[in-house]
């Protein structure tokens, strides 16, 4: 069925003579599935906390259909909130540089150097850690991070250190680390598809004509893979502001993220008040994306023109 | 693993070429020690004789494991958990490639506010996902809770993702393949399954990768979406009081070896039946 | 796939106790023993017998079938559960949770999808209020002659219509902490905000139980359903607090591994928490209840109204809650039940030390306790708790 649809989709643009009420339909059809997708499964959802989050939560935790809008006040005149939500976007952005800058060398030489075979393979060693539990994962950061985790015991073992180290867990860096551990598989994913379809012999023809490396990489290879980078930093950066276990695991008490306060509310039943503040994110979130995508849309168009 | 250096390998080696191979190889060793350092120790923990999973070792016992081989609600969990992540994988590939396709190819009118609308359940928290979900499902629809309603929950945000990464795969896709193939006589449906399905594949594998990924651990969307079942991430986070025993670990540990088995043993006899095919037709 | 539930009890038992020869097989002649009245009393007596490990097979007249239960993982054990499924033909379908309000929130929504649910203290009238539960003749149930007294008639648990929960386990909140650190011995909350403990102390990271502590500590009336008074005052003690916070815990894992490697030196936490830290090599802890009070939690099974396997409740009750289930749930999760036959069974397999340093015997001490439930100033409590860990 699927291949039916995709291929409605896809009229071939030489051919140009179905362009009758058929044609548009065939080409309504794969935007099905999604469309229905989307509006029952999330749009309808969402109308109904968005009509949430202008009701409020009575001290008998049942929600009360009294129209306000406190619960999005509490956002904007509570300090806290937007400096942890800045902390937020500022954490999530350096995870997203880090996980990127891995994760483009890694992809890489993936695509570049190693058989179809170990391709796969590796990709599939990047994933599979990821299907066991993330609760058990960041656990086992803690034991090595830690005051007396393992890295402070190896640190002290080759004579690196005197004294273990608190420097490492329980604050932002610990958060750091292991999110650019969690998200890390995400970027990897998003490149290695954008890379796989680069010619690299057009690198080596940049040189031939006198690009250094770096001037090729920049100028031939970065453009036709903005798609995947661009795909990559959605899926780091994003997933980091709905984050709350690692912070509280090996962020300590300073470490707190802006989902964590969102949660909180939502933990202890105040559905209309966390959801005010989820919403908030979110718009914001959305608002950066469209001003970004639009940017994206035109250069898109200019580089493939 | 990563280094092996493949035979493909064909163009001019120059020093600085082959330094920069070298330095790529170490980095991308060095990244999987990182990603399998913890992996490590969440091993080592289910080996661990006290109930506690963490430093430091008070014993090593095999004993978690016939914990995990005797306890049928864990194992019903780890059930549940597969059957809703395989289903999602599915649905969630096969409706995010469709809209992927539809998004890049059908008209730029409306593919960038759909790609928005699709890169919106992503950033959503999952507990407003999950209680509008649950809101709706029972009083507007009055249906009965269940793994399908967890299928239903997983798919909202997995479906996003191929989406993400199907069209990021089909943006600046050498259109002229397509053309070239149309122009030599081949039928729309042969030039998907012969020219466009094989040039997406990567990403589309990706895309259902993902979605496994994501459903399998993913415990607020379940929790309001599920009947009266439970999930395996549903069983380890709802472990407040008295915490998770290495019985847990113990069962991720063998969960990560049979995936890594059946993958191992899947891409062995799938290129080694190539291979048996290349030569078949020699 | 299953084991025997007396084999599967016993290695837990070794492993737990590292206590030889102490066989679970022993408890249930124990519990036999223990409760001959009840069982010739019951209305279903066939269920009753069959809750002992060697039980035989179910009389024709007893309903089977599944039901679906939504509870902590520490409610049942997974033998148990095989143990009655085969001998009574009874089955559960479990959800779990964790949070009381997750429950809450999802039963209000489900309603007789499910047919019983797990809470806490006055989190039961609160459900009976909202119309979700159904009150029922605790006497009925003959494995009920098994709880204490005071189990029978918590007044927060009764109504004219009924008892509102068939009463399971509780336990107050403590502090624990290692005494070659901590000093002068604390007696009180205060030691959580004392400066010498930078970044030493391991809490939950919920913000309303972290809150009703700074209330205890400051002297609030009702920790749950503070006036803005007490909520200010107590959110000035939060703020001395949280420097000394090394990390908020999401599971009693996390404030174990803190106490065991000697990061954390002070910590609040369910009963029992200083054995689980010994037992796996940790520091040797003490441990105090603050003078101030503390809060704990009590809970219960609750019928849920008009659950469609509603029939097989009773009969489930009757025989999951029999002694020696309970006595080796206790073996498992280490912390008090109300049920003193079990108390029994306990002292007859040497275990009276043990159960008695978890206040089995004391079940009167619930009383003295803040109960969890849902209060009046949850929002504010939240508000604040924000305030004071946000950046």
């Amino acid at each position: 069925m699927t291949s039916e649809t995709a291929s409605g989709a896809d009229p071939a643009p030489l051919a140009g003579s179905s362009r009758g009420v058929r044609a548009r339909l065939e080409r309504a059809v794969p935007f099905l599935p999604g469309s229905l997708l989307l509006v029952f499964l999330f749009l309808i959802p969402m109308a109904i906390m968005l009509v949430y989050s202008l009701w409020r939560t009575n001290t008998d935790f049942n929600i009360v259909a009294e129209w306000n809008l406190n619960n999005y006040a509490r956002f904007f005149n509570q300090p806290t909130y937007l400096r942890t939500f800045a902390k937020t976007l500022l954490m999530g952005t350096a995870v997203t540089v880090a996980g990127i800058a891995l994760a483009l060398p890694f992809t890489y030489f993936l695509v570049r150097y190693v058989s179809r075979g170990v391709q796969r393979a590796v990709l599939l060693a990047v994933i599979v850690p990821f299907w066991t539990s993330y609760l058990l994962r960041v656990y086992a950061w803690q034991a090595i991070l830690g005051e007396k985790g393992a890295l402070n015991q190896f640190l002290m073992g080759i004579g690196l250190i005197k004294e273990p180290t608190t420097l490492l867990a329980y604050n932002d860096l610990g958060v750091f680390v292991v999110l650019v551990y969690v998200y890390f598989p995400f970027a990897a994913l998003a490149l290695y598809a954008a890379l796989d379809k680069f010619d690299f012999t057009q690198l080596n023809a940049a040189q031939d004509l006198g690009a250094r490396p770096d001037q090729a990489f920049r100028h031939i290879l970065v453009p036709q893979i903005r798609a995947g980078l661009i795909t990559a930093c959605i899926f780091v950066f994003i997933p980091i502001l709905g984050e709350f276990l690692t912070p509280t695991l090996v962020g300590g008490a300073q470490g707190s993220l802006i989902a964590n306060l969102v949660v909180n509310f939502f933990k202890q039943s105040q559905v209309p008040e966390g959801a005010a503040l989820a919403i908030v994110i979110a718009a914001f979130v959305t608002v950066v994306l469209i001003v970004f995508r639009r940017h994206l849309r035109v250069e898109d168009v200019v580089a493939r023109g | 693993m990563a280094k092996r250096i493949s035979a493909l390998e064909t163009m001019p080696v120059s020093p600085l070429a082959r330094q920069t191979r070298a330095v790529l190889a170490i980095l991308a060793g060095a990244i999987l020690v990182f990603l399998y350092l913890p992996i490590a120790f969440l091993i080592l923990f289910s080996f661990e004789e006290a109930d506690n999973p963490g430093f430091p070792i008070t014993g090593l016992t095999t004993h978690w494991y016939e914990v995990m081989l005797s306890d049928s609600s864990i194992q019903k969990a780890l059930l549940n958990s597969i059957e809703v992540a395989v289903a999602v994988a599915i649905l969630a590939t096969v409706i995010g490639t469709t809209a992927a396709f539809a998004l890049v190819r059908g008209g730029s009118r409306f593919a960038g506010t759909g790609r928005l609308l699709f890169t919106l359940p992503i950033m959503i928290p999952g507990v407003l996902i999950g209680i509008g979900l649950l809101i709706f499902v029972r009083r507007a629809l009055n249906l009965q809770l269940g793994l399908h309603t967890v299928v239903a929950g997983h798919l909202v945000f997995t479906t996003s993702f191929v989406v993400l990464i199907v069209a990021a795969r089909l943006q600046g896709f050498d259109r002229r393949l397509e053309w070239a193939a149309a122009d030599l006589g081949a039928s729309a449906r042969q030039t998907l399954r012969y020219i466009v399905l094989p040039l997406i594949a990567p990403a589309i594998i990706a895309g259902a990768l993902l979605s496994v990924t994501l459903s399998i651990d993913e415990f607020v969307i379940t929790f309001f979406t599920i009947g009266p079942q439970t999930t395996l991430p549903l069983y380890i986070y709802t472990q407040i009081k008295f915490g998770v025993t290495p019985e847990v670990n113990a069962l991720a540990t063998v969960m990560l070896f049979v995936t890594l088995a059946v993958f191992g043993l899947g891409s062995l006899l799938l290129s080694s039946g190539r291979r048996f095919r290349r030569r078949a037709s020699e | 796939m299953t084991d025997p539930m007396r084999d599967y009890s016993r290695r837990r038992f070794l492993q737990l106790m590292g206590a030889a020869g102490a066989a679970v097989g022993l408890g249930g002649i124990a519990a036999a023993c223990s409760t001959p009245a009840s069982s010739a009393a019951a209305p279903t007596s066939a269920a009753t017998a069959a809750g002992s490990a060697a039980a035989a097979s179910p009389t024709a007249a007893a309903p089977t079938g599944t039901f679906n239960w939504m509870t902590w993982g520490d409610h049942s054990y997974p033998a148990q559960l095989d143990a009655i499924a085969q001998t009574a033909g009874i089955q559960t379908n479990q959800t779990l949770f964790s949070d009381n309000i997750e429950a809450f929130t999802k039963l209000k929504e489900v309603g007789g999808q499910l047919d019983m649910v797990s809470g806490d203290a006055l989190w039961i009238p609160h459900y009976f209020k909202n119309n979700l539960i159904e009150a029922f003749d605790l006497a009925q149930l003959a494995v009920s002659k098994q709880l204490y007294s005071i189990a029978q008639s918590f007044p927060i648990w009764t109504s004219p219509e009924g008892y509102l929960g068939y009463p399971f386990g509780w336990s107050p909140i403590q502090v624990y902490y290692d005494p070659a650190k901590v000093s002068p011995e604390p007696d009180s909350w205060e030691v959580l905000l004392d400066p010498k403990y930078k970044k030493r102390v391991v809490t939950e990271d919920q913000a309303v139980e972290v809150m009703a502590y700074m209330g205890k500590l400051t002297g609030s009336k009702n920790s749950y359903s503070m006036t803005p008074e007490e909520v200010a005052t107590a959110k000035e003690a939060l703020i001395r607090f949280k420097p000394n916070v090394l990390r908020l815990s999401n599971q009693a894992t996390d404030t174990i591994a803190a106490l065991k490697s000697g990061e954390a030196w002070i910590a609040t936490g369910n009963l029992g928490t200083e054995t689980r830290v010994k037992d796996q090599g940790g520091p040797e802890l003490k441990v105090f209840t603050p003078k101030e009070g503390t809060i704990g939690w009590m809970d219960s099974e609750m019928i849920v109204k008009g659950g469609a396997n509603e029939n097989l409740i009773k009969p489930y009750l009757e025989l999951a809650n029999q002694a020696e289930y309970i006595a080796a749930n206790f073996m498992l999760n280490r912390r008090p039940l109300f049920n003193e036959a079990a108390y029994k069974i306990l002292v007859n397999q040497g275990q009276q030390e043990l159960a008695d340093r978890f206040l089995y015997n004391k079940p009167e001490t619930v009383l003295t306790m803040d109960l969890k439930g849902p209060g009046t100033s949850t929002q504010a409590a939240v508000d604040a708790f924000n305030e004071v860990f946000g950046a």
